[in-house]
């Protein structure tokens, strides 16, 4: 079994209010794989990813990741404390 | 490309309808394979019982052919993401075809194997019962081998598939 890959899409898609039908409408693929995608139980291909991130306007990293995520909240914030 | 295109030739000429995203939990779709093959057997087991009795051998082989025709009816012809081995490539996305492909392969080596001793076991059974309860013995086994080819791929995918994503809180 592969080493799951991490991502943002279930942070992304409730961002800009999306179901994941118009998610997977918009990338072609089935409903259930966009659930899958968002919890850790598939990992994409390259190509599927690269068009995920397009979608969202985001670069690769911004949207996958071999590590945990940091919260959003400790990024921007920690971020600004530190500067 | 694994995009699902509509207009794909294959699937325009083949497209009866939607494809259903709609999948039980996979603790239901295991009972359900289960009790398929289980039940299979039982059935299996009442036509074995039937041929003591005064019924004609062609009954017992159409009784057997309808059972594998019910149980296909069951897990071959419906359009669910669970039925990927029956379905073409435009149609699924990369998951599902890997999910497809990888079935395919398991389901080959089982395949296989239950061919070979379903082949042996039939010939024993026309050797030693060299009359019609060999001939039906070795009829049930081909019948089972026959459904196994066809329903394993779908089966197999029914099992490994993951629990479906959990409903959404709000509305996109």
């Amino acid at each position: 079994m592969s080493p799951s890959i991490q991502n943002r899409i279930g942070v992304l898609r409730a961002e800009r209010g999306l179901s994941r039908q118009q998610l997977a409408d918009a990338v072609g693929i089935n409903y259930q794989t966009v659930g899958y995608l968002e919890r850790g139980d598939y990992n994409p291909s390259l190509e599927l990813a690269f068009r995920i991130a397009e979608y969202f306007g985001l670069p690769l990293e911004a949207v996958f990741s071999r590590q945990p995520f940091a919260p959003m909240s400790s990024q921007l914030y920690g971020k600004e404390e530190s500067a | 490309m694994t995009e699902a295109r509509p207009e794909h030739p294959v699937i325009a000429a083949s497209h009866r309808r939607p494809l259903s995203s709609r999948v039980g939990s996979r603790r239901v779709r295991r009972r359900l394979i289960i009790a398929t093959y289980a039940g299979w057997l039982v059935f299996a087991g009442c036509v074995k019982f039937l041929s003591y009795g005064p019924l004609p051998s062609i009954w017992l082989g159409l009784i057997l052919v309808g059972g594998n025709l019910i149980v296909q009816a069951a897990w071959v012809t419906r359009r669910t993401i669970i039925s990927t081995p029956a379905l073409v490539d435009a149609e699924l996305d990369e998951r599902l075809i890997q999910s497809r492909n990888a079935a395919f392969r398991t389901a080959f080596k089982i395949f296989g194997l239950a061919a070979l001793i379903g082949w042996l076991l039939a010939m024993v059974a026309m050797q030693v019962q060299p009359n019609n309860q060999g001939l039906l013995n070795s009829l049930i086994l081909f019948m089972g081998v026959a459904m196994l080819a066809t329903t394993l791929p779908t089966a197999i995918v029914a099992w490994r598939e993951p629990d479906p994503a959990e409903p959404e809180l709000s509305a996109g």
